[in-house]
């Protein structure tokens, strides 16, 4: 009855001009994205549920079986699978800590009036058109003793020494280092736009109140940025924690398993040992500590700034 | 104050020699020849600067400085055909990003509805799916479909990437556009008419941003062209050029090819960059 009434409504509006109610213009804008929606999220969640709770075997022909939990059991007992957690922790916290540091860097640097103001950001801007393969492979490059910088330069100085980062101790740092390249610009003209917003009056003030540049910077600059940076750092989290193709291309998972993150075990088992029931449950763990993370994020910090 | 100067054009200098060093260290690459650059020790500066790795690319022979010739590279054929597909598909799914984003960011910025938040839930558990762990599933879905090695399941593909990031980031900029729904309402604009002709064009920074990042979203994706199209008549550049990763190892051709995939997104962030100054996420003074 109350459909019915609804698209009475709907229909005479037209004629009459009236206003949809907020809720059927949402409707009507957002129904075709919601069923999309529905598909991105819904279809592969429940397909990989089906998944984690079998075994599915290939040889032999093609079968499955229902096993329970145990899946989920596997992997949690599976010291492969704690490892591949705290790379993934480590990865991920060292590479969003350099991609803020470097973003607000570049946003305070650039947002300096200078000659040549648009060639800069140009350049700067640079990284992050290329793409996560392109700079997986320029920082693999770059990092190996026998292709890398380091090394061209201390050759070029007459020294034999071949320093090389595609270690098992260092190359963590380097998919950090090589993230964080790709990911800051972007943060950084965020961070821009908000400071281009600053009133000029605020320093003005700050420097007859005689602050130190300092404290000029964490009680002007900094609290109007909050927001943008709480964003990005939740952003650049769950950005790091789905990093694939970069640790792929540039590591390989490799040395060992010194890089290799939840996302390369994931492909790994998924691709390589075709233990798809494992997979799936590994892949619901991978979920929850995005989710969880990015939850833990909101609950300590993000709460306490104004909300989206 | 010339302390200061100075040392402002200090950290500019570095921060532009961050940005450039790794590009810079491909473009030196690609200007060696197959012989340097398996020299040891590397050197800094490429002693034969020859474009013979640009022409091999795109199936040219070229003829060396001492007479030799370095000849196209076999994967010349799937290279040009992946240019041609990553412009397509990166046009294609930019456009219907935006179609799609723009309104729906703005639903969810600006109106109350019911359900609004778990929607918005759903925006974000989209972002927050990894894509190595939704590939097995599209992968069986796209068998069933007959859309394995197709464009459009490609474009499909991408724009479950795109359409949940770009909501997300475009909902925080609407919230900061002027509250100018209840004066158009008082006016007799109707709420299509308003959207269309009054949010959008103040809303034309975050629409060049929505595109841009649609853009190299779907320019570079990779995970999903290597297992969908790679070596179909479908494969889109970054799945041309992983050729050269396994069977065809050649380093400066690989060098010059990731140089030529870097040139489109530029010049597309090269004409929008100036609406990237505008995107403020969330307004100070409110």
């Amino acid at each position: 009855m109350a459909t019915m009434t609804d698209k009475k409504s709907l229909g005479r509006s037209r004629l009459k001009r009236r206003e949809l109610t907020d809720g059927q213009f949402a409707l009507m804008i957002g129904l075709p994205v919601i069923l999309l929606l529905v598909v991105i999220v819904a279809y592969p969640l429940v397909y990989s549920g089906w998944m984690a709770f079998h075994r599915i075997m290939f040889f032999g022909g093609y079968r499955t079986k229902f096993v329970g939990f145990k899946n989920f059991q596997t992997v949690l007992t599976d010291p492969e699978f704690w490892w591949c957690t705290w790379v993934t922790v480590r990865f991920t916290l060292e590479s969003v800590i350099l991609t803020m540091l470097l973003g607000l860097a570049i946003g305070l640097l650039l947002n300096r009036p200078s000659r040549f103001g648009g060639l800069w950001r140009t350049l700067v801007f640079l990284p992050w058109c290329v793409s996560l393969y392109g700079a997986g492979l320029m920082f693999a490059y770059l990092a190996r003793g026998q292709t890398g910088l380091p090394t061209a330069v201390l050759a070029h100085l007459g020294m034999k020494q071949v320093p090389d980062f595609m270690t098992t101790r260092s190359i963590i740092e380097v998919l950090a280092i090589g993230s964080s390249w790709t990911m800051a610009p972007l943060v950084g003209f965020f961070v821009l736009a908000n400071l281009k917003t600053i009133p000029r009056r605020l320093y003005d003030l700050a420097a007859i109140d005689q602050l130190t540049p300092l404290e000029t910077f964490w009680n002007v600059t900094l609290p109007p940025l909050r927001f943008t940076l709480f964003v990005f750092t939740s952003i650049a989290t769950v950005l790091s924690m789905k990093l694939f193709d970069f640790i792929f291309v540039l590591s390989d998972g490799g040395p060992g398993d010194a890089s290799s993150t939840l996302t390369y075990q994931l492909y790994k088992v998924s691709f390589k040992n075709l233990n798809l029931g494992y997979g799936a449950a590994m892949s619901f763990f991978l979920l929850f500590l995005i989710i969880g993370s990015t939850m833990g994020l909101y609950l300590v910090w993000g709460r306490r700034e104004k909300q989206i | 104050m010339t302390k200061r100067g100075s040392n402002f054009t200090i950290a500019m200098a570095i921060l532009i020699v961050w940005s450039l060093l790794p590009i810079l260290w491909f473009v030196r690459m690609s200007f060696m020849n197959h012989a340097e650059i398996t020299q040891f020790p590397p050197h800094i500066i490429p002693e034969s600067f020859n474009l013979s790795s640009f022409a091999n690319i795109f199936g040219f022979n070229y003829k060396l400085g001492d007479g030799s010739i370095s000849s196209a590279s076999g994967q010349a054929g799937q290279i040009v055909r992946g240019l041609q597909n990553s412009v397509i598909v990166s046009v294609v799914v930019t456009l219907i990003t935006i179609v799609i984003v723009v309104p729906l960011a703005y639903v969810f910025s600006r109106l109350d509805f019911r359900f609004k938040n778990l929607l918005l839930n759903c925006v974000l558990l989209a972002v927050a799916i990894p894509p190595v762990s939704t590939l097995i599933p599209f992968y069986t879905m796209y068998v069933q479909l007959g859309l394995v090695g197709t464009l459009p399941g490609l474009i499909i593909i991408d724009l479950t990437t795109t359409v949940p990031f770009v909501t997300w980031m475009l909902i925080g900029y609407f919230r900061n556009l002027p509250p100018i729904e209840r004066l158009a309402r008082i006016d007799g604009f109707s709420r299509l008419h308003t959207l269309l002709f009054l949010i959008l064009p103040l809303a034309r920074s975050g629409v060049a941003v929505a595109a841009i990042i649609a853009f190299l979203f779907a320019w570079n994706e990779f995970t999903f062209a290597l297992v969908l199209v790679n070596g179909t008549p479908a494969t889109t550049l970054p799945a041309a050029i992983s050729g050269f990763l396994g069977q065809d190892p050649n380093p400066s051709q690989l060098a010059a090819c990731i140089l030529i995939t870097i040139i489109p997104p530029a010049l597309v962030a090269f004409f929008l960059q100036r609406h990237l100054g505008e995107m403020n996420l969330a307004d100070p003074v409110r």
